[in-house]
């Protein structure tokens, strides 16, 4: 399916920038394949119960109902990726991208069953042997068991993973489980070990608007023309203003290296995705020249043009105004967040009853959810109507810890107080906490006076 | 002097954009739209209402709801790109 796309056979580079291209790919994974296995008050620290429809984030649970909680967050990492776009260009692409981290970890894969890059492309080319099955039945086998892991692992944040880990271990995981598992492994080794930087070229929305955030004092990685230009080879011992030539010996290492296939000395192209290997490339090579490093460095257009560069400008503070705007939003409400939810349904049978002794009653159906993990006991209150009473429920509920529970209850008022349609407030309170309290509005409906 | 097996990477065929394109961005709509619909509707719930004796478990019901979605977004943006694309070119002389 991929012939037509050539295929790129990045070459290895040490330096600063794979340095922590390597830290972030090892933290990021680390991260996502531990942290299924983490406990939390004897429970996975991290699960996302889609079964219960309930989310647990260490202590915290959350209901569908704090839906606009994650749609706040969403909208917070969505406003993150601009800011530190307009700032220092696709960081994200580069280091934090799952697209780069996954294939950065099976191009290692790679290096360690078929060599080098030139022996990756000898291989490749060499006519089936026992060697080149030997390795490349290495690779596979490493990037399968790799991939079937992190299925594995994706689905360990859906269902308990210790339990899913014996289920596996019994060979009696349940159908849809084992589809998402093999579903998410399956698209892992599709897109780490084959796809690769065609994902980043023709499938990423981002990869296409992102230059709408740039600016000229956005950090980009850039080659420098003045400096390098005019390129071309030359022996260490040339003195390069003499023999009239810029700092770049045209060695290509920058051009092998990438993982797109680009040349950034044609300048910032859309395929970049900044993993600054060039940078690296080409600092290991002025290294051994003696030249200074950065002929293809970090830097802005402002800078290149020798023109200073404003950090500071409109565009950042916008984007860093409602950014903090947001966090401060999503923290506050989180903070004073009141782990209850009280529904009251009108019963819609009957507008009112009238009892004898001129009392006229009203039905509801009040449903308490309890979202802490903790059973809690409520008071119950209504006012709303002079002289207004409940009945069929005592003065406290108590609710187990993550239980709803559905109660019908009777208001009852004087006929010289309730009359018309009258707006009643039900009130349910924590007896051992008074800040967790809720009050809800209902109508209480009487004769027309 | 670029070697001849580093030409840089070719292109992917204008079909083969279009196909991923189409499917990879209606698969991101599709967890969107699953993400909103199923925290504002349970499936036990929903599916019960077509068939009293229907039933599903949660799983399956969210899984039904994505492909449903991903389905739908594949046929709506396959749709949209295969009339953009085979449209009558204007004639520039007119």
């Amino acid at each position: 399916m991929y012939e037509s796309a050539k295929k790129i056979y990045p070459r290895e580079i040490g330096g600063r920038f794979a340095n922590l291209s390597n830290l972030a790919t090892i933290v990021l994974l680390g991260l996502f394949y531990a942290v299924p296995w983490f406990n939390w008050d004897e429970r996975q620290a991290v699960l996302f119960d889609l079964p219960a429809r309930k989310f647990h984030l260490l202590g915290l649970t959350l209901w569908p109902q704090d839906f606009p909680y994650l749609a706040m967050l969403l909208m917070i990492l969505a406003l993150s990726l601009f800011f530190f776009t307009a700032l220092a260009g696709r960081l994200w692409c580069g280091f934090a991208c799952p697209q780069t981290v996954w294939t950065e970890i099976f191009i290692w894969m790679e290096q360690w069953t078929e060599g080098t890059r030139s022996q990756r492309m000898k291989l490749d080319k060499a006519p089936w042997s026992w060697n080149k099955l030997r390795r490349k039945g290495a690779k596979q086998f490493l990037w399968i068991t790799f991939s079937m892991w992190t299925g594995f692992t994706f689905v360990g944040y859906f269902t308990p993973v210790r339990e899913l880990g014996a289920e596996l271990l019994a060979l009696n995981v349940g159908g849809w489980t084992l589809f998402w598992g093999l579903f998410y492994g399956f698209a892992t080794y599709g897109n780490a070990g084959y796809m690769r930087e065609q994902v980043c070229k023709y499938m990423c929305p981002y990869a296409r608007f992102q230059s709408a955030m740039f600016d000229k004092d956005t950090l980009i990685i850039s080659y420098d023309e003045k400096r390098g230009e005019p390129r071309g080879g030359r022996k260490r011992s040339v003195d390069p203003k003499e023999a009239g030539l810029g700092d770049c010996i045209d060695c290509q290492l920058c051009v092998q290296v990438c993982p797109t296939g680009i040349d950034i000395r044609e300048g910032l192209q859309y395929e970049c995705i900044a993993c600054a290997a060039c940078i690296d490339a080409c600092d290991s090579i002025m290294d051994k020249m003696d030249y200074p490093r950065g002929l293809v460095r970090y830097t802005t257009e402002h800078a290149l043009h020798n023109e200073g560069t404003r950090v500071l400008r409109p565009r950042m503070l916008v984007y860093a105004t409602i950014l903090l705007i947001l966090i401060a939003g999503l923290t506050t409400s989180m903070a004073t967040r009141t782990p209850i939810i009280l529904d009251v349904i009108r019963d819609r049978n009957a507008l009112y009853r009238e009892l004898p002794g001129d009392i006229i009653e009203n039905s509801y159906t009040l449903k308490v959810i309890n979202q802490d993990n903790m059973a809690r006991t409520f008071a119950l209150s209504v006012t709303g109507v002079e002289g207004i009473t409940l009945d069929g429920v005592g003065d406290t509920l108590t609710v187990d810890g993550g239980g709803v529970l559905s109660v019908p209850v009777r208001a009852r008022a004087h006929r010289d107080n309730a009359y018309g349609i009258m707006t009643i407030h039900f009130t349910v309170k924590a007896i051992d906490d008074e800040a967790v309290t809720l009050a809800e509005d209902s109508r209480f409906l009487g004769p027309t006076p | 002097m670029i070697s001849e097996e580093y030409s840089g990477a070719k292109q992917w065929s204008r079909d083969k954009q279009a196909v991923f394109t189409v499917v990879w961005i209606s698969f991101l709509s599709a967890a969107i739209g699953t993400m909103v619909f199923f925290a504002l509707f349970d499936p036990v719930d929903l599916f019960g209402i077509f068939d009293e004796d229907l039933e599903i478990s949660r799983d399956a019901g969210y899984a039904a709801g994505f492909f449903f979605f991903w389905i739908l977004c594949v046929l709506c943006s396959g749709v949209t790109a295969y009339l953009v694309r085979t449209a009558p070119k204007r004639n520039a002389k007119h």
